[in-house]
C-alpha cells in the first residue's frame, strides 16, 4: 500500500474531527485490506500498517538511447535509431509505410509484450507483426539509467517459428541481469503514466466513454489504493446484508416448516422468531431442552415424568406382605406370654408411680388399701419396674416390629399426584390409575395386620397394572411428539448457527456504511486534489493547441465513482457552455487528448524521462501543428519527446518556430530495408543530395548532370517556400490563406516571384532582380536548376549546388 | 547513349536506386530515383516526336501527354502515363509539407514509365 495514501486518510480523519468516530478504525483497516477489516469488526484490532505491504522495487528514471528493430513489422535487416538520451525533441519523419511507426510499436511491444494499438484490431492485424522479408525477429532498446554508469539493454527475441508471444527477454542492466521485465520496476508505470501515445489511442480515448477515459486518468493519481478499500468495505458490508437477508429468508421457510410440527417446542420456536427481532437465546434454550417456563415444554417435560413412572414391584410387595405376616403372627404368639405380662405390669406400675409422684403417700386407687402408697412402697416398686422392662423386652421388639411391617406399603407405589393431576392436562387417561389407586389406600384404613397384608397382596396387582398402561400411553405420546420433533429441531439448529453470525454481521452494517460513506468522500476530496495540477496543464496544452478553434475547455474534472464515473470536460463552443464532445473535430479531439495525456506521461513520479508519440498532427490543421510543435518544445524541456510523423508539417513548424528539433527522416527500400538519416532543414537535405550526387554517388555522369539541376531547383523551392511562409504568417495571414497561395505558385519562378515580390505573377521579373540585386551567378544557378542542363561535367555540377547554396541562402535572408 | 541519354538507361538508373540499400544513396534515393524517371519519360516521348518529325520536342510535357493519346493504340496506357507523369512531376517539385515518394509509388510509376518506352521503341530496338 501507497503509505502516504494512509497519512492522507489519517489526517483527514482527524481534520473533521471523525478520527474518534467508531468507524474510523475501519476506515484505516480498509486501507489494509478485507482481511484487516474483518479483523477490525472481530474485535482483534489489527492495525493498517501491520497489514501485508505491496512492495514493488523502486522505479527507475530512464532517458531512451536507441531502439533496434529487426524483421518486426515493416522492418527487415536489423536497423536502429539512434537517440540523444537527454531532454529534447527528435521527429522522425517518414510517409506512411516507411517504417518509422515500427520503432514506435517495437518499443511499446518490447516494453509491454503488447501494443494498444493491435488490441481492437482483428487478428489478421496481430499476426501480421513479423515482417515477410526477414525471418529473425528482434527489438532492442537501450536505456539511460539515472544513477547508472552503464546503459540498460531490453530485448526480446523470436526464434523463426516463434509465435508472437514466445519470444524470449532479457534485461541486462548494471548489478545484475534478469530475463523478467519486472526487475525494471515499471510494470505498473507502464499502465498509469504511458509514455506511449499513437493516433490510434488518442482518437480511442475520447470514443471509448467517459468511464474508460477516467480510468485512464484516475490511474495516475496513485489512488487504487483508495479505491480498493471502498471496495473492501462495500465487499464486507455486502457479505453481511446478503447473510441477513437468506436468514430471514430462510427463517421464512422455517417458520412454514414449524407450523406443520404439532409439539410445543416449535410453536415455542415460532413464537420467538415470528417477529422483527429473534430472541436467538430463546431458540438455543428450546433445542437444549430447558424448560424456559412457559406451558409448552412443561407438557413434554410431563409426558417424560409420567413415562419414567414405576409399578410396584413384585418381589417388593412379596417381601412387604410376607413381613406384615411374620410380624401380625410374632404378636399373637407373644400375646399371654410372661414377657408380655411384664410389659403390661410394668406399664401399670409406671402409672402408678407416676400418680405417688403427682399426688404424694396415700391410699391405692386400684385395691384400696389404706396408706399403701408411701415413700417405701415407691422406692421397692421403682425396682420392680426396672425388672419388669428388662423382662417385657422381648414384647416391645414384636410390637415394635408389627408397627414397621404396618407402614411398609406406603413406599410400594410412590405416585406423585401433581404430576398425574398434569398427566390429565396432557391428554393421558387417568381413570384406571385413580380407579385402582383409590382401592390401593384403603391400606391405611386398616389397623389388622394380617388383613392389611391380604389387602396390599390383592390392590398391588391392579394398581401396577394401570400404572404401566399409563407409562406406555406416556411414553408413546412421547415418542410421538419427539418423531415429528426432531428433524425441525435439526433445522432449526442449523437456521440458528446462521442467524448468530447475520444478526452479529448485521449489526456491522451501520459502522461499514458510515465508513464507506466518509472514504467515498474523503477519496473524492484526495482525487480533485491530486488531479488539480494535471487539470491545469492539460488546460496550458488546450489553449497552445486550440488555436483558432472555437472550443473553449473550462474544468477538467473527474466525478462520480462506481459505474457513473466519467470525465467532466468543461467545453464551451462560441461562448455556449455545456457543449458535447460531438461537437468537436477529430483534430480537436486528437488535441484534447494529447492535452490530457501529455501531462499524464510527465508527472514527475514516473520513471520514464521519455515519450513516445505516433503521428499526433494526422488531422491536424497547420495552425494547431504550430501550438503542437510548441507543447512538444515545452514538453522538451525536461523530458526526451520522441514524436513520429508522416509529413512535413510538424518539422517546418518547428523550424519555422525555432523548436530545437533533431529530425530523423525514414525511409524504406525494396524487401524492407528501412534507412534512418539525419536531415536537415528541406533546403540543405536538397543541397545535400546535389551534392552527394554531383561528386561521390556512383552515378554516371550525364545521370548526375539531369539530376543535380534537379535537385537544385528542389532546394530553391524549398527556401523560397520557407521565405513566403515566414513572412506571411509573420504578418499574422492566417495559414490556410498562406497554404493556398504557396498552392497556387507551382514551380520555382513563380514561388521566387512569391518570394522576392510578394507577387506570383511577377515571374520575368525574377532573374534581372536577381542579377542586380544578388549575384550574376547565383542567376545563373537559378536558370541552370530551374531549366535543367544537357551537359554538366562534374566540376560544374559541385559548382552549381555550391551557387544553389549561395542563393538559397541569399533567398532566405529576404524573409 | 544518345546525346539526350536512352530512356532506358535512365530509367534502369531509376530502378536501381530502388533495389539497392547504399548508405551513400540513402534518404536521397527517392527523389533522385523520381528525377531520372522523369528524364527517362521525358526522352522517350523526345525519341517519339523526333522519329515521326512531329516537333513537338519544345512543348509542355502537358500538351505532350495530350498528344501521346493520339500516337499510341493503348488508350488506357496513354492515361497511366499521364498520371505516371505528373505524379513524378510533382515529386520532382517542392511541394509543402510533402515527403519523397514511397517505395511502392515509384515502383509504380517506373513500371508505367517502361512500360511506355517499350511501347514507343523504334522498331528492331527493344529495352
Amino acid at each position: 500500500m501507497d503509505p502516504g495514501i494512509l497519512g492522507l486518510v489519517s489526517s483527514r480523519l482527524e481534520a473533521d474531527g471523525s478520527a474518534d468516530e467508531a468507524w474510523a478504525t475501519l476506515v484505516l483497516a480498509a486501507l489494509g485490506g478485507r482481511d484487516a477489516i474483518e479483523a477490525v469488526l472481530a474485535g482483534r484490532g489489527v492495525s493498517p500498517r501491520a497489514a501485508a505491504p505491496r512492495t514493488s522495487p523502486v522505479p527507475v528514471g530512464a532517458f531512451l538511447q536507441s531502439i533496434t528493430v529487426e524483421g518486426f513489422r515493416g522492418v527487415g535487416p536489423p536497423q536502429t535509431l539512434e537517440l540523444r538520451p537527454g531532454p529534447g525533441l527528435t521527429l522522425v519523419v517518414g510517409r506512411n509505410g516507411s517504417g518509422k511507426s515500427s520503432f514506435a510499436e517495437g518499443l511499446e511491444v518490447l516494453l509491454t509484450g503488447d501494443s494498444l494499438r493491435w488490441k481492437e484490431r482483428a487478428a489478421v492485424w496481430r499476426e501480421g507483426w513479423r515482417n515477410l522479408h526477414h525471418p529473425a525477429a528482434a527489438l532492442d532498446a537501450t536505456f539511460l539509467v539515472e544513477g547508472e554508469s552503464a546503459p540498460c539493454v531490453v530485448s526480446r527475441r523470436w526464434e523463426a517459428e516463434a509465435a508472437f508471444d514466445g519470444a524470449r527477454v532479457a534485461v541486462q542492466r548494471q548489478g545484475g541481469n534478469g530475463s523478467d521485465l519486472a526487475s525494471l520496476g515499471w510494470t505498473a508505470a507502464l499502465l498509469t503514466h504511458r509514455p506511449f501515445l499513437s493516433y490510434n489511442e488518442l482518437g480511442s480515448l475520447l470514443d471509448e466513454g467517459p468511464s474508460k477515459l477516467y480510468d485512464a486518468l484516475s490511474s495516475i493519481l496513485g489512488l487504487e489504493d483508495l479505491v480498493a478499500a471502498l471496495d473492501g468495505l462495500q465487499e464486507s458490508r455486502r457479505c453481511r446484508e446478503k447473510a441477513l437477508k437468506e436468514t430471514t429468508d430462510a427463517r421464512g421457510r422455517l417458520l412454514e416448516r414449524l407450523r406443520d410440527v404439532d409439539d410445543s417446542r416449535a410453536r415455542q420456536v415460532t413464537a420467538v422468531i415470528e417477529g422483527k427481532e429473534w430472541d436467538l437465546g430463546a431458540v438455543e434454550e428450546v433445542l437444549a431442552g430447558v424448560a424456559a417456563g412457559g406451558s409448552g415444554t412443561a407438557e413434554v417435560d410431563t409426558l417424560r415424568g409420567i413415562a419414567s413412572l414405576e409399578p410396584p414391584a413384585p418381589e417388593r410387595v412379596a417381601a412387604a406382605v410376607s413381613e406384615m405376616r411374620e410380624a401380625a403372627a410374632a404378636t399373637m404368639s407373644a400375646r399371654g406370654s410372661a414377657a408380655a405380662r411384664s410389659r403390661d405390669a410394668a406399664a401399670i406400675l409406671e402409672l402408678a408411680l407416676r400418680y405417688h409422684a403427682a399426688h404424694g403417700d396415700g391410699d391405692c386407687p386400684v385395691c384400696g388399701g389404706e396408706g399403701a402408697l408411701d415413700g417405701r412402697w415407691s422406692a421397692r416398686q421403682g425396682e420392680v419396674v426396672t425388672r419388669l422392662r428388662e423382662a417385657a423386652r422381648e414384647a416391645d421388639a414384636v410390637h415394635a416390629r408389627a408397627e414397621a411391617a404396618r407402614r411398609r406399603w406406603e413406599d410400594l407405589a410412590p405416585l406423585k399426584i401433581d404430576a398425574l393431576k398434569r398427566a390429565a392436562g396432557v391428554g393421558l387417561d387417568l381413570g384406571e390409575l385413580f380407579g385402582a389407586l383409590g382401592t390401593w389406600v384403603e391400606a391405611g384404613g386398616i389397623s389388622d395386620l394380617a388383613k392389611l397384608a391380604d389387602h396390599v397382596e390383592s390392590a398391588s396387582g391392579p394398581l401396577g397394572e394401570a400404572v404401566v398402561r399409563l407409562r406406555d400411553a406416556a411414553r408413546a405420546e412421547l415418542g410421538r411428539k419427539e418423531g415429528a420433533w426432531r428433524p425441525a429441531a435439526v433445522e432449526v439448529a442449523a437456521w440458528l448457527a446462521g442467524a448468530r453470525d447475520a444478526v452479529r454481521g448485521a449489526g456491522d452494517v451501520k459502522r461499514l456504511k458510515s465508513a464507506e460513506a466518509w472514504l467515498k468522500k474523503a477519496a473524492a476530496g484526495i482525487r480533485d486534489d491530486r488531479f488539480a495540477p494535471i487539470a491545469e496543464k492539460a488546460a496550458r496544452i488546450w489553449d497552445l493547441l486550440r488555436q483558432q478553434s472555437h472550443v473553449e475547455l473550462g474544468r477538467i474534472q473527474l466525478t462520480g465513482e462506481g459505474t457513473r464515473r466519467r470525465v467532466a470536460l468543461d467545453v464551451t463552443v462560441d461562448g455556449v457552455e455545456g457543449a458535447a464532445l460531438g461537437v468537436m473535430s477529430q483534430g480537436e479531439l486528437h488535441s484534447l487528448a494529447l492535452s490530457l495525456f501529455v501531462p499524464r506521461a510527465t508527472l514527475p513520479e514516473s520513471p520514464f524521462r521519455f515519450i513516445v508519440i505516433d503521428d499526433p498532427v494526422q488531422s491536424m490543421d497547420p495552425a494547431r501543428v504550430d501550438g503542437l510543435a510548441r507543447v512538444l518544445e515545452t514538453a522538451a524541456e525536461d523530458r526526451q519527446v520522441v514524436v513520429f510523423t508522416h509529413d512535413d508539417r510538424l518539422p517546418e513548424a518547428a523550424r519555422r518556430l525555432d523548436v530545437a528539433a533533431e529530425i530523423v527522416e525514414v525511409t524504406r527500400r525494396d524487401a524492407s530495408v528501412v534507412e534512418l538519416r539525419r536531415a536537415l532543414d528541406p533546403v540543405g537535405r536538397y543541397l545535400e543530395d546535389a551534392l552527394a550526387v554531383a561528386s561521390t554517388a556512383d552515378l554516371p555522369g550525364a545521370a548526375a548532370a539531369r539530376v543535380v539541376p534537379g535537385l537544385c531547383r528542389l532546394a530553391l523551392e524549398a527556401a523560397c517556400m520557407e521565405v513566403v511562409r515566414r513572412r506571411r504568417l509573420g504578418r499574422g495571414e492566417p495559414h490556410a490563406e498562406v497554404e493556398r497561395i504557396l498552392g497556387r505558385a507551382d514551380g520555382l519562378t513563380r514561388l521566387a516571384s512569391l518570394a522576392l515580390f510578394d507577387d506570383v505573377e511577377r515571374g520575368g521579373d525574377v532573374l534581372p532582380h536577381l542579377r542586380r540585386e544578388g549575384s550574376p551567378a547565383g542567376a545563373e544557378a537559378f536558370r541552370q536548376s530551374d531549366e535543367g542542363t544537357q551537359e554538366l561535367p562534374a566540376a560544374a555540377a559541385v559548382e552549381l549546388v555550391r551557387q544553389a547554396g549561395k542563393l538559397a541562402a541569399w533567398l532566405r535572408g529576404r524573409a | 547513349m544518345t546525346r539526350d541519354g536512352d530512356p532506358s538507361v535512365l530509367l534502369d538508373l531509376a530502378d536501381g536506386l530502388l533495389h539497392r540499400a547504399d548508405p551513400a544513396t540513402a534518404g536521397l534515393w527517392p527523389r533522385v530515383s523520381a528525377l531520372l524517371a522523369l528524364q527517362a519519360l521525358d526522352a522517350a516521348l523526345r525519341g517519339l516526336w523526333e522519329r515521326r518529325a512531329l516537333g513537338l520536342q519544345g512543348c509542355s510535357m502537358q500538351t505532350q501527354l495530350i498528344c501521346l493519346r493520339s500516337y499510341l493504340d493503348d488508350a488506357g496506357l496513354a492515361a497511366r502515363a499521364g498520371h505516371s507523369a505528373s505524379a513524378l512531376h510533382r515529386a520532382c517539385h517542392h511541394h509543402p509539407y510533402e515527403l519523397a515518394p514511397t517505395l511502392g509509388e515509384l515502383q509504380d510509376w517506373l513500371s508505367v514509365v517502361r512500360e511506355l518506352i517499350r511501347e514507343v521503341a523504334p522498331a528492331g530496338r527493344s529495352s
